[in-house]
């Protein structure tokens, strides 16, 4: 059974990078979101995370924000999210990493939350709301939540980050929600290479990451890549010719598998 | 004292945003522990609001209601302050700090209009930009405060996403705020948000409960026995009851019971909540099961809204505090009387602490005194009460 560390370490050791894809979990719906899925991992991607929709989600930008608004209008839920999740981990064989708000989870309650996100293959935990001071709420539940960072983020709070020894620390590529937007290379580049001096552990970035060529940018500064709003456009544009969907998933990572070939650098 | 150093009130309170904004409220949070024993910049504040506010607000005997029923019920006028309610106190007082720090723009959630008023108001007073998020809803319904803001050079950005109202207008602000907080500050007008944005707010507010304090054993040489505030995210309540927590006087938070109990129906988040995390706290929610958060309703667009502030759900929990809810039809009947009687139109906001004031004083044994924080002036709301009066002949 391969893990994000696994997974993680496993790209480091062929140069590459390793690509993290989010996709909203049981949109459009169910079938096609699972075929999109599948259609990922031929498409080479590594590490899936998978949303689940909330009625607030004030890290997100347009693009995703239309998908949670669809998802809970559908009366979409944690609880949903953590079935499908099942349904997901025994039709594929990459690393299932959830995202969700805090809210819902806090309302299942910890305790219940991590045994059945354990039992449906979920091996860690992004939640955009719960910054590194309350991130010890999930400590000895055996479910690993990652690390966010942030181009604001002080020394101090990547040491923070750096002492949770997680999989893989999410950067934030820019001040900002998620959305596709041109973003400042140099200060990326910066910004990794700062947060690189202070830790060992591998560094995912996201927000923003909208094609190949972002992805040869930043691939000897990073040890992932994490692809969201960019998958989104594609289902939003393919969602009316269903057949057609899943090939577009697996072409877009086929390039972006491309482009990440050859990386150099890194620890 | 609360909240402690993590931003908690017993269990409530908190920091939970996007780790991108954390150094932001670390700066804050600095900038104002600073400032609040700075006695340039207190002197500065008490500056305006004494000559541009014009506090003290008065405190006033209703005559005919207190004959009526049996109890001296006053009010604490906030209404009287420039821009019609108590919101002034907190946007001076924050786009203050902001212009201290530096910032050169000011961001705004909005309900009803009133906070968005008066964070424009302070902007153009202080030569600073603003920018106010409204739901698309609450634009409708409080159209006069949309016309006051873009006067006063603001910008106002429609918000037609999830329920269009005070939450969506949050949710906005926030990510704006993400973006923008190098040069801008987050203005949030509630005793709601992420550390420490419920402390500031409420020392801000906080004028209010010291100005009654003096004023009351002036006039009767004690405290009153009640003092009554509405609740929506719960700044004028908590503006007012700070400064007698440690007192011997009955504190009574009113909620807005809307339409009835049925989830949807009301805002009565401390009566029918439940824990929960909502705009980067963790105080009481009205959510379902699964932790979604409901739809809410009020006749009152300043109280349409699920979450409510940390230290009032500590509050509640200890008991110090009693929170009630009156319906939308109590609001709108003591919004009326409280005009024909003392020729004062409240906001429909502050109509819902009255109506609970007019129902318990007729209860209480003679002698006992009650306070209400008439928190905004009902100019904004006339159409509003008037549509619905027109629609239900019933309730004249």
């Amino acid at each position: 059974m391969p893990n994000i560390r696994e997974a993680m370490l496993n790209c480091r050791q062929d140069h590459k990078l390793a690509l993290i894809a989010f996709i909203m979990a049981l949109l459009p719906d169910e079938d096609l979101c699972l075929d999109c899925i599948k259609a990922l991992e031929q498409g080479g991607c590594d590490i899936l995370e998978l949303g689940v929709p909330f009625t607030d989600p004030l890290a997100d930008g347009e693009m995703i924000e239309r998908f949670h608004h669809r998802g809970t209008k559908q009366g979409l839920n944690l609880k949903r999210g953590l079935e499908f999740a099942h349904r997901v981990k025994n039709s594929c064989n990459m690393s299932l990493i959830l995202f969700t708000y805090y809210n819902p989870l806090y309302r299942m309650g910890l305790e219940k939350f991590t045994q059945e996100a354990r039992a449906a293959g979920i091996e860690g935990l992004i939640v955009p709301d719960l910054p590194l001071d309350e991130m010890h709420v999930l400590n000895g539940y055996g479910m690993e939540p990652i690390p966010m960072l942030a181009p604001s983020s002080t020394d101090e709070r990547v040491q923070m980050a750096d002492r949770r020894q997680a999989a893989f620390i999410y950067c934030v590529s820019v001040r900002g929600v998620t959305g596709m937007r041109p973003l400042p290379e140099q200060e990326i580049k910066d910004y990794l290479q700062r947060v690189r001096t202070d830790t060992r552990t591998p560094l995912a970035l996201g927000f923003g990451i909208s094609g190949p060529q972002q992805v040869e940018t930043f691939r000897d500064y990073a040890d992932a890549v994490v692809v969201g709003s960019y998958l989104a456009r594609i289902i939003e544009e393919y969602e009316t010719r269903p057949q057609l969907l899943p090939g577009q998933m697996e072409k877009a990572f086929l390039e972006l598998g491309k482009a990440r070939e050859g990386k150099h650098g890194s620890v | 004292m609360y909240p402690n150093e993590k931003g908690y009130y017993g269990r409530y309170g908190g920091r939970f945003v996007p780790e991108t904004l954390i150094p932001a409220l670390d700066k804050i949070e600095q900038a104002y522990r600073q400032l609040a024993v700075d006695p340039e910049f207190q002197a500065e504040l008490n500056y305006y609001l004494k000559n541009y506010v014009g506090r003290e607000s008065p405190l006033y005997l209703c005559e005919r209601l207190s004959r009526e029923l049996g109890a001296r019920i006053y009010l604490k006028r906030e209404d009287l302050n420039h821009t019609g309610s108590h919101k002034i106190n907190n946007t001076l007082g924050q786009a203050l700090l902001a212009k201290r720090m530096g910032k050169e723009r000011l961001i705004a959630e909005t309900g009803a209009g009133q906070h968005g008023v008066a964070t424009a108001t302070a902007a153009a007073v202080l030569g600073m930009k603003c920018t106010v998020y409204m739901g698309a809803r609450d634009m409708q319904r409080q159209r006069l405060n949309v016309f006051r803001m873009r006067m006063l050079g603001a910008e106002v950005k429609e918000v037609s996403k999830g329920s269009q109202t005070l939450k969506d207008a949050t949710n906005e602000a926030f990510r704006d705020f993400i973006q923008s907080f190098e040069y801008s500050h987050m203005l949030i007008g509630s005793a709601v948000g992420p550390h420490p944005y419920p402390m500031m707010v409420r020392d801000f507010q906080s004028v209010i409960g010291r100005e009654l304090k003096e004023q009351f054993k002036n006039l009767e040489g004690r405290l009153p026995s009640y003092i009554l505030a509405c609740v929506g995210g719960g700044s004028n309540a908590i503006g007012i009851f700070y400064p007698f927590l440690k007192e011997e006087v009955k504190l009574i938070g009113v909620e807005a019971g809307g339409r009835g109990i049925s989830p949807g129906e009301h805002c009565a988040t401390l009566a029918k909540g439940d824990d929960g995390i909502l705009h980067g706290a963790l105080s009481r929610l009205l959510q379902d099961e699964n932790g979604q958060i409901l739809d809410t309703h009020s006749i009152s667009a300043g109280l349409d809204y699920p979450g409510v502030g940390p230290e009032h759900a500590y509050l509640r929990e200890s008991g110090r505090v009693s929170y009630v809810n009156v319906s939308d039809k109590e609001a709108i009947n003591a919004f009326l009387k409280l005009s024909e009687y003392e020729g004062i139109i409240p906001a429909l906001e502050s109509a819902h602490a009255v109506a609970y004031a007019l129902k318990m004083a007729s209860e209480l044994p003679t002698g006992n005194s009650l306070v209400i924080n008439l928190s905004g002036r009902g100019d904004k709301d006339t159409e509003e009460v008037s549509s619905y009066v027109e629609e239900r002949q019933e309730v004249l």
